[in-house]
């Protein structure tokens, strides 16, 4: 009996076996076999098979294989690229519309790529990120969980000492408060300061280029400063272990320099220059254990392997245990790795936060880009005509279909690689701008590798995205009839062509409907009455002795007619200081949370700033003497207490009784997006809130007088400190920037898009009129009209944007009023809104394609119909 | 030109298939170093040296016929050529030159 030599063996011989070898070697190992066979078992032989079969994987054996083909690929690589390039420069209208669109998509990818990128690095460098946690207080109030992370001082060093999990707990605070630092003859007046206990070095990985993270702060009177800090106040000099005074005359204290921070990287949530210990806080002021007094920020780093749930579990009621009051709110802890981007809450549960807007700009990213790719695809397809010659010749000596789709990968590749390149030189100049615009500290990595695999691959997948979808088309043509003569259906697969041009003006049509929404909120709420006067209105914070001689100050700046008034308060009239929900009236309900704003004012407040006085009156001191404990409420108050008649009630608020005098209409104090909260005006019974003087400048004289007598008098008032002082319409109109910003980006955007769109279309638009052209001579000579005939070509180049309007008109319609939901002061956006886009787009177009069609139609019918 | 080496193992090679003739391929050659200088040889060896000697212009090819005993596979049949032919007799004259050197052995 014969047995077969092993099929297995022999199949992956001729894997790797070169096929002009393969038979008389697959030959001599069988004949080898057989022999085999008689001198050993079949199961030996057919071992020895299998070993000698795997021994003719060599060099020797494997490298017979390759030449000539790799040669011959080469061959028809550089043939390919040849073509390519002769195609770009025949049509080079064509070429660059499908360059500069690609162009601007890759680069408005990679712009919102870098910052997306940027977004998800905030605050992951540090070493042991996913053991730091930050507390929040949860409260139930009204029904409604509301979630916070501004925490009690007392709750870090608690945490510290009774739970065995943690293994170190922090109070973190940056208020912003003013200091002043003295170094021999130099004077720097800074706000970027913070507070933190002495284990903030060792938990976050700031690094410290002097000094010691671990005792930096173990004497109270030290400060940690950054190195741009410390050469701005040591200039070149040592900073580590000199002594710096901070405040001044008797007032101050010195503080030793135990640590230089290396400067914070940009992508930090944390801001400071400088640190100082909670120890020096408490030097002062005691120990702080009350619990109902919510202020720090307190970060938590739990020991390895803690399991978070059950961590929480255990901590959620340590504020109830502490103070025996079982109403108060829970604390739990929530990683520091998702705080940039997933710290909204709502009832209780995180939902998103940053990370819906940066899940927004992605889409916005992909969109662009999708819109350059629909540009090549729609322009290769409707050209298709132009190679199909090409392609059947190709064909006919005996490229495969594969070779063919290889090719024409290659070309929209070699396309695509032109374009990053382009756009890599315009993100290069223009980041810069791109960073100021969103305020991010954005870099090209050159020196990454992986920034140039990112760039390489972004390039080969647009390439493949675009290319794709051609190439299979183009490389499907019969080389026999086209070689007859039988032409392809004149438009090609028109209707997705349509499908495509539809989805691109339907995003365009989409962030034109953005655009005029923001553009119209903004505006909105810019008109907003403010409730106050801002014209010629400036504040003042109360810095070094200009708290002491305010009384000189203001009555030499009445006097001197600079000012027309002056108020001193606790609050600019542009932010919140402190609001309460423990206000008490008559007929309170004891349940009612509402939260009352407090500002305090020492006279006039309503004149100076502008608010109108509706009922009762203005404080006065005096003309009378007890409205150091007069109170004026804001419409909103009246409502929320439910007074009819407000004038002469009595409310209590910490323990004082104050008697409402008046009611002011309401203004806005916070945000102007927002609805206006009940504002309660208190006297100057106590002296401690004040801060800030509002002065309203005399409008008789020019601003700059005005300033420039301030500025004299500052001088003599506080003479340690520079002179500043704020418009309160410049500080009113930085509530805007965020809008603006979203403003500015949709706008570059659709602009952005539009170009895209437009160049697509006006591509296509000279194609359709360049097949048609006989027809349109044709047409002429049987008596057709200029008009008729331009009405004909741009219905066919608009029908696809009307389409557009009609599916995607709804979606931004809602997806708009979702976007205006998370403002409760809006526009409703009304029914005009999506027509207005609509025909500024549908002009936009009929505009591009009637530069084509207008003289495709006024050409003269000879001309095209002269040559057959 | 610089002159051509051959190595151990191709001369006998390239002898072989001087020899074999018309039964010069790639399993006969194994079988022959096998029987006659009792040595073992993997077939593949044989196969990558005969092509290497083919790639040098020492040998031709051909394809032969195939055998039942072959699974009716063809055969590459070797034929040495003049140049071959050449490089093996001078290789043969200089080992007899070099021979010479030899003191003759003295039958003790």
């Amino acid at each position: 009996m014969k047995a077969n030599p092993p099929r297995g063996a022999l199949r992956m011989l001729s894997w790797f076996c070169p096929n002009h070898l393969y038979e008389e070697i697959e030959g001599d190992l069988i004949q080898q076999f057989s022999r085999d066979l008689k001198k050993f078992s079949e199961v030996r032989s057919r071992r020895r098979f299998y070993w000698n079969m795997i021994r003719f994987f060599r060099p020797g054996i494997l490298l017979r294989n390759k030449p000539t083909t790799r040669l011959n690929s080469l061959d028809m690589f550089t043939n390919y690229l040849k073509v390519a390039f002769r195609v770009m420069l025949r049509n080079k209208g064509y070429s660059f519309i499908n360059l500069f669109s690609l162009a601007l998509g890759i680069t408005a990818f990679a712009f919102l790529f870098l910052w997306i990128q940027n977004e998800f690095t905030y605050d992951q460098f540090h070493a042991d990120k996913d053991r730091i946690y930050k507390a929040w207080n949860r409260v139930n109030a009204n029904g409604k969980i509301n979630s916070w992370d501004v925490t009690a001082r007392v709750l870090a060093p608690t945490l510290k000492e009774e739970y065995t999990d943690v293994e170190s707990a922090i109070s973190y605070t940056a208020w912003g408060e003013q200091h002043l630092f003295v170094r021999g003859d130099k004077r720097i007046v800074k706000t970027t300061g913070a507070y933190a206990d002495s284990a903030f070095l060792t938990m976050f990985s700031f690094p410290l280029v002097k000094g010691d993270a671990r005792t930096a702060f173990k004497n109270p009177q030290s400060i940690v400063i950054t190195e741009k800090f410390a050469r701005e106040l040591f200039g070149d000099q040592e900073a580590f272990g000199e002594t710096v005074y901070i405040g001044e005359g008797g007032d101050g204290l010195s503080l030793t320099v135990t640590g230089v921070l290396k400067d914070l990287p940009a992508n930090t949530d944390f801001h400071f220059e400088y640190m100082i210990p909670y120890s020096l806080v408490e030097k002062f002021n005691g120990k702080e254990t009350y619990w109902g007094n919510n202020s720090v920020y307190t970060y938590v780093k739990l020991k390895p392997g803690t399991d978070i749930s059950n961590f929480n579990a255990q901590v959620k009621d340590i504020i109830k245990i502490h103070t025996k009051d079982t109403s108060v709110h829970e604390v739990f802890l929530y990683p520091l790795t998702k705080m940039r981007l997933y710290s909204k809450f709502e009832n209780g549960v995180p939902s998103g936060g940053r990370i819906e807007i940066i899940r927004l700009l992605g889409v916005l990213g992909v969109c662009l880009l999708m819109i350059a790719c629909i540009n090549f695809i729609n322009l290769s397809t409707a050209r298709a005509q132009r190679r199909a010659k090409e392609v059947a010749v190709r064909k006919v000596t005996g490229a495969f279909r594969n070779s063919l789709v290889i090719q024409f990968l290659c070309e929209s590749i070699l396309l695509a690689f032109g374009a990053g390149i382009l756009s890599l030189a315009a993100v290069y100049l223009g980041l810069p701008f791109f960073s100021r615009l969103v305020n991010e500290h954005l870099t090209l990595e050159f020196s990454n590798i992986n920034f140039w695999i990112g760039g390489l691959s972004l390039i080969l997948i647009v390439g493949l995205l675009a290319g794709s979808y051609p190439a299979l088309y183009l490389s499907a043509f019969r080389p026999v009839k086209i070689l007859k003569g039988i032409s392809l259906s004149r438009t090609g697969k028109s209707w997705l062509r349509a499908t495509l041009v539809v989805i691109q003006f339907g995003i365009a049509i989409s962030l034109m409907v953005s655009v005029f929404v923001v553009q119209r909120q903004i505006n909105y709420v810019q008109n907003r009455d403010t409730g106050y006067d801002k014209e010629n209105l400036v504040y003042q914070y109360f810095t070094g002795t200009l708290r002491k001689n305010y009384e000189s100050y203001k009555n030499e700046l009445l006097q001197l007619g600079a000012a027309e008034s002056i108020t001193k308060t606790s609050t600019p009239i542009t932010n919140r200081w402190s609001n309460t929900d423990g206000i008490k009236w008559e007929g309170k309900d004891p349940n009612d949370k509402t939260l009352f704003e407090r500002i305090y004012e020492d006279s006039h407040f309503a004149t100076t700033v502008g608010l109108t006085v509706i009922r009762g009156r203005d404080m006065d001191l005096e003309k009378f003497p007890t409205d150091s404990t007069a109170a004026v409420l804001n419409e909103a108050a009246v409502k929320a207490m439910g007074f009819t008649d407000p004038i002469g009630q009595v409310i209590k608020d910490n323990g004082t009784e104050w008697h409402v005098i008046g009611v002011v209409k309401d203004f806005i104090l916070t945000s102007p997006f927002n609805k206006v909260e009940p504002v309660i005006l208190f006297g100057c019974k106590q002296s401690w809130p004040f801060s800030v003087a509002h002065i309203k400048l005399n409008s008789a004289n020019s601003t700059q007088e005005n300033i420039q007598i301030m500025a004299d008098l500052a001088k003599k008032y506080n003479p340690d400190y520079p002179f500043e002082y704020e418009f309160v319409d410049v500080s009113y109109a930085r509530k805007f920037a965020n809008l603006e910003t979203t403003r500015t980006i949709t706008v570059l955007a659709s602009f952005l898009t539009i170009i895209i769109a437009g160049l697509g279309l006006l591509g296509l638009s000279t194609y359709l009129v360049e097949i048609r052209v006989k027809e349109i001579g044709i047409r002429k000579v049987m008596g057709a009209s200029v008009f008729s005939i331009t009405n004909m070509l741009t219905w066919a180049s608009v029908k696809p944007i009307l389409i557009a309007v009609l599916f995607f008109g709804p979606q931004a319609w809602f997806a708009m009023n979702w976007w205006l939901s998370s403002y409760p002061y809006r526009i409703s956006i009304g029914i005009f809104t999506i027509p207005l886009a609509a025909l500024s787009v549908i002009g936009l177009a009929i505009l591009i394609t009637s530069i084509q069609t207008i003289r495709a139609a006024k050409a003269n019918p000879v001309n095209s119909l002269r040559n057959e | 030109m610089a002159k051509e080496f051959l190595g151990e193992f191709e001369e006998i090679i390239l002898t072989l298939v001087a020899g074999l003739q018309e039964d010069a391929y790639g399993a006969a050659i194994a079988e022959e170093i096998e029987t006659r200088l009792k040595r073992e040889v993997n077939l593949s060896a044989v196969h990558v040296t005969l092509y290497r000697l083919e790639d040098k212009g020492l040998i031709k090819s051909k394809f032969g016929g195939g055998t039942n005993e072959r699974g009716g596979r063809k055969k590459r049949i070797f034929t040495i050529t003049n140049s071959g032919l050449a490089m093996l007799k001078a290789m043969k004259e200089a080992r007899i030159d070099l021979w010479k050197l030899v003191p003759q052995l003295q039958i003790a």
